[in-house]
């Protein structure tokens, strides 16, 4: 192998394969990225097994084709740190190295043994293709709500399901659940349903965003999930097992909605907060015509602020965690937000008032007698 | 030093408590030698004790001695709920009670005299309401000290009242064997036999160096505070618990995957029980695992939201119970126990979604509340019928199930 790529170029590609760059050093390969140079360009490969990301360069002059695997991290750094300009790779099969030159610098870098390195999945066969904005922005919304743990597996993924003109993503980490439905433009081809790991997704709104993607192309290989977006390819495994039926969690009907201006609510979750530490809960008390936001944290201090609110009825207290309720108020994005409720130990739901089909419900916390 | 100038401690024990409750229970027992535990002895009434019966023997020698013994087999629910009513009684009779097991604590009376009357009519009042109300006879010992409450106690059983004056401390501590101290076991007792000391009039005069190099350092020192009495340590109540835990011992036999999942299952719901009816929620679930050769291990896991729900807690214990199996298939299990960790009091218990099950929330509860009402065997998982209930309590009086009425309003809110 022996090509030359202008530094600008390769490092970007470095720092954005190298997020699938294995952090655990169980497998040494795991932590090389791949570069394959070859049919003119060079396609930069990385995973941990979970997730892949595979990203092809054009700008390049290739002199000898070749494939070599380079420690990730410490070349991405290398190359980052070269002065601007073009930088030229060249195996040294008999050294087992790779020398990296740019300026007077030169760098000889050894190589890992490549034939460790998995195979990723290529983005072919039958695609289904969703727009690039809607689909990031529906991530953002809902991947929060998945779980961080491990001891649930099924619930570190998002459910995306794309039929007809809808699409579909549904997460939850079983305090809540958040549930986006976006109009497609136009309706997809095949039907599609996976429980994707948060984390892929995550990755894919981020390089969607960044690279101002138009369009992601979908292909489900067995047991996988492959993305395509402005020339990158995100790969991960799908995460086994039946999602919960999330459908019958969320209540038909509640027994009260009160419609909030969802700025200064969030201001007021945000700030009351302050003084919910340690697991104390946020309390709302709805009482005729008002809304009192409190929280107190034994031993360092209480907090309230009140708001008017159209509610009527029996006076009703309802306490949350203070993050998952000031991540539910971020999530919707319209100016007034709905709130519904029915009692202090059945769950509450966030919903923007105007047409959007966000729904973000959330369980309380019973209070201590 | 804080050493009240009044004999105001009580040391109040029930007397023999499991097979107690078993002769209340059944008065055909009454009067003759009951063993608790058919394997070891987990308890034997007084009327065995005459023949050499004692606790922690096994079953084989315990039945030589005593032939005609009546063994029965342990019910933990009756002796659980035998305790919250003995414990009850002395919450009524002293503001600070210090639950040592669950037949066993220490009061501290002092101060009561103007409502209560002395310690000493105090302990008369307590042995008699205990008796009318519950069944049981304890014995009580009455001192400065917690210690010296203790000694008491143990040389008034079964059935007495003991009050240790403090000018009468030293003529009634030295004459008892060095065995009677509080924190003196058999291997100590060898040690200082070897030396000729027997009493604690003996121990009393050596220097705590002395004493030291006999039995170590830390015993050394605690030994000789004993024996002079000085025993500072303050009656404490509703010191809050840092873990919650139950366990099972599995005898020998290998078990199949299915019969360890079943008793996880049941450790789990005792566990979680416990927490929500003491409004404890918790992140860290630990197994606990004792191999075919009795060495030990743990498995723990921490969870990103502190919880009390049974589902969670289960989900977590069973994944560290698949990841111990491969151990587990190689050396064998002869106990399997769970502890759930990182208590926190939490103004409140985070609710789930009901994932799995439909109103699993509800479910919890209302499980809780016909326990509550029933006793613990009410309701069993049918995975673990005809399975008898072998999970032994590591239960202590200041963390049992607070009844709390489910509908009523008055259970929301501090």
């Amino acid at each position: 192998m022996k090509l030359s790529v202008p530094r600008d170029s390769l490092s970007g590609a470095l720092q954005l394969v190298g997020r699938a760059v294995s952090s655990r050093g169980t497998l040494p390969s795991l932590g090389g990225i791949l570069l394959a140079a070859g049919e003119g360009r060079l396609t930069l490969r990385a995973t941990d097994m979970e997730l892949g990301i595979t990203r092809a360069l054009d700008d390049v002059k290739l002199e000898r084709d070749g494939t070599v695997l380079l420690p990730g991290r410490l070349f991405a750094d290398v190359v980052r740190s070269l002065p601007p300009g073009q930088v030229a790779l060249e195996l040294r099969a008999e050294q087992r190295d790779v020398e990296i030159a740019a300026g007077g610098a030169r760098f000889h870098l050894r190589t890992l043994p490549a034939e460790d390195f998995p195979r990723l999945p290529e983005l072919d066969g039958e695609t289904a293709k969703l727009p690039g904005e809607p689909l990031s922005a529906t991530i953002e919304l809902v991947a929060r709500a998945a779980s961080r743990d491990e001891v649930r597996p099924i619930l570190t993924g998002v459910l995306v399901q794309a039929e007809g003109e809808t699409l579909t993503m549904v997460a939850t980490d079983s305090y809540r659940l958040s549930v986006k439905h976006t109009k497609l433009e136009s309706p997809v081809a095949q039907p599609l349903e996976a429980n994707v790991p948060a984390r892929a997704l995550r990755e894919l709104a981020r390089i969607v965003a960044a690279e101002g993607a138009n369009e992601v192309e979908i292909a489900l290989p067995r047991n996988q999930i492959v993305f395509g977006a402005a020339g990158v390819v995100v790969s991960s495994r799908l995460i086994e097992g039946q999602f919960p039926s999330w459908r019958q969690l969320v209540p038909e009907s509640f027994e009260h909605e009160v419609r909030l201006p969802r700025e200064e609510f969030l201001e007021i979750a945000r700030r009351i907060s302050q003084l919910a530490q340690r697991n104390a809960p946020l309390r709302l008390a709805f009482a005729e015509g008002e809304l009192t936001v409190a929280a107190e944290t034994p031993d360092i201090g209480d907090a309230s602020e009140g708001m008017p609110a159209p509610y009527s009825g029996e006076p009703l207290e309802i306490a949350f965690n203070p993050q998952f309720l000031v991540e539910g108020i971020e999530s919707v994005g319209s100016e007034e937000l709905a709130v519904q409720l029915s009692s202090p130990l059945r769950p509450g739901l966030l919903r923007p008032v105007d047409g959007e089909d966000f729904s973000y419900l959330v369980m309380p916390i019973r209070l201590n007698a | 030093m804080f050493v009240p100038g009044e004999a105001s401690i009580l040391h109040a024990d029930v007397d023999a408590f499991f097979a107690s409750v078993e002769q209340r229970d059944d008065p055909r027992l009454r009067g003759r030698p009951v063993i608790v535990g058919s394997g070891v002895v987990m308890t034997a009434s007084y009327e065995a004790r005459a023949f050499g019966v004692r606790g922690a023997m096994g079953g084989a020698q315990a039945r030589r001695l005593c032939p005609h013994a009546v063994v029965v087999e342990p019910r933990f629910s009756a002796y659980v709920a035998a305790s919250r009513a003995v414990f009850e009684v002395f919450e009524r009779a002293a503001p600070v009670v210090e639950a040592l097991s669950m037949e066993e604590a220490f009061l501290d009376v002092s101060g009561l005299g103007r409502i209560s009357g002395s310690p000493t009519e105090i302990a008369v009042r307590l042995r008699r309401d205990v008796r009318e109300w519950v069944g049981l006879s304890i014995t009580i010992g009455v001192a400065r000290t917690k210690a010296l409450a203790k000694v008491a106690s143990g040389v008034a059983k079964p059935d007495g009242l003991l009050v240790v004056p403090p000018e009468r401390e030293r003529d009634f501590l030295h004459p008892l064997a060095v065995e009677r101290l509080w924190g003196v076991g058999p291997a100590t007792a060898r040690k200082l036999h070897e030396r000729g000391i027997t009493t604690v009039g003996e121990l009393a005069r050596l220097t705590e160096t002395a004493l030291v190099s006999i039995i170590g350092r830390a015993a050394g020192r605690h030994v000789h505070a004993l024996a002079h009495n000085r025993d500072p340590r303050r009656v404490r109540s509703g010191r809050r618990r840092r873990s919650v835990g139950s366990q099972c011992a599995l005898g020998r036999s290998s078990r199949s995957p299915a019969a360890l999942d079943g008793v996880v299952v049941g450790l789990v719901d005792r566990v979680t029980r416990r927490m929500r009816a003491g409004g404890r929620i918790g992140r860290t679930v630990v197994l606990r695992l004792r191999f075919g050769d009795f060495s030990r291990a743990t498995r723990s896991r921490t969870i990103s939201q502190a919880t009390a729900a049974t589902g969670t807690i289960l989900v977590t214990a069973r994944a560290l119970l698949a990841a111990a199996m491969p151990t587990i298939e190689r050396r064998g299990v002869t106990l399997l126990g769970i502890t759930v960790t990182n208590l926190e009091a939490g103004a409140g218990v985070q609710l789930e979604l009901p994932l799995e099950h439909p109103d699993r929330i509800a479910l919890d509860a209302a499980l809780d509340e016909v326990r509550a009402r029933f006793g613990s065997a009410a309701l069993t998982r049918a995975a673990l019928l005809h399975r008898g209930s072998r999970l032994s309590a590591s239960l202590l009086p200041g963390d049992r199930d607070r009844r709390r009425p489910m509908s009523s309003g008055g259970a929301a809110g501090r």
